[in-house]
């Protein structure tokens, strides 16, 4: 494996507690906020599946996902499902972020598009927790 | 030597025909000025750019865009507060990863930016600022070194984030 594949592996690793996370969260939101989780957990499995697909041709075993993840507080309302959302994408931003140093070519194109929706994705859900504008200087 | 200066400082390749030609003007101008060329004061050889030059030289532009934006229309300071105090943050990370201590030392280049007319025109000249900018950036980051990658994809993702926002 080279430092690359390493990067991506991390990465699928996160996408997978991204997908675990949003199954928390979308258990605890209706309406807008509900559909905005589903969005976000699709695009997490979209990357999911490109990631294996892309260890998988260069003949790595891709790193399955756990039967479970820690979360890093009790999720018990929309309000926490939305902290939770906030921390999953800045989560995976960041796993991302550190997989554009090894990469090249179309695995950074990768990393920097993965990068950039989880960015997105986190303000969105700052905005949704009333923080305005909800950037941060260095997703 | 007199007559070396100049040539050396013009003929970096192959000499062309230009060069030659450039070179022997240099060196009569040097003979008209009839002395010796102290070797201290040789002209130095121009340095490479650091690699993340332009993206600092982008940064500080948006920052004068974004002054020159609430300076004319105070009422959206409140709106464009935070995204300034983003670019300012990238601009300290730049000039810490190139190990340029002093924000003081480089002063904007660019002249005070031109705002629109009205407040919806200056925030649109803004969003299409930040979407020039995020391309400028991913660009960058795609074609950095690996130590550069990550900063310059973070800039890319947050000059995103601003793009929504404005729009």
């Amino acid at each position: 494996m080279s430092a690359a594949t390493d990067a991506l592996g991390s990465a699928l690793a996160a996408e997978h507690a991204a997908i675990f996370g949003y199954g928390v969260v979308g258990a605890r939101l209706t309406g807008a906020a509900l559909a905005q989780a589903q969005q976000a957990d699709a695009a997490h499995r979209d990357r999911r599946d490109r990631l294996i697909v892309r260890l998988t041709k260069v003949g790595i075993e891709a790193p399955a996902a756990l039967p479970a993840y820690a979360l890093p507080f009790p999720v018990t309302d929309p309000a926490s499902a939305q902290r939770l959302a906030v921390q999953l994408e800045e989560r995976a931003a960041a796993i991302w972020r550190v997989a554009l140093g090894p990469t090249t070519g179309h695995d950074r194109r990768l990393a920097l598009d993965a990068l950039t929706d989880c960015a997105l994705r986190a303000a969105r859900w700052r905005r949704a927790t009333g923080q305005q504008p909800g950037t941060v200087p260095l997703p | 030597m007199v007559f070396t200066v100049p040539v050396r400082k013009r003929v970096a390749g192959p000499a062309s025909r230009r060069a030659v030609l450039g070179g022997l003007a240099g060196a009569a101008a040097a003979v008209a000025l009839g002395g010796c060329w102290p070797a201290r004061d040789k002209p130095a050889a121009r340095a490479t750019p650091h690699p993340l030059a332009p993206v600092v030289a982008g940064t500080l532009a948006m920052i004068d865009r974004y002054q020159a934006t609430m300076t004319a229309y105070p009422d959206l300071s409140t709106r464009l507060a935070p995204l300034l105090a983003d670019h300012r943050a990238n601009l300290d990370a730049l000039r810490r990863a190139m190990g340029t201590p002093s924000p003081s030392a480089t002063a904007s280049a660019s002249a005070s930016a031109s705002v629109a007319p009205d407040p919806a025109g200056a925030v649109a000249a803004l969003h299409a600022a930040e979407q020039a900018g995020q391309a400028g950036a991913a660009a960058a980051c795609l074609a950095a070194v690996a130590d550069y990658a990550p900063l310059l994809g973070s800039i890319a993702a947050c000059r995103a984030t601003h793009v929504e926002v404005l729009s």
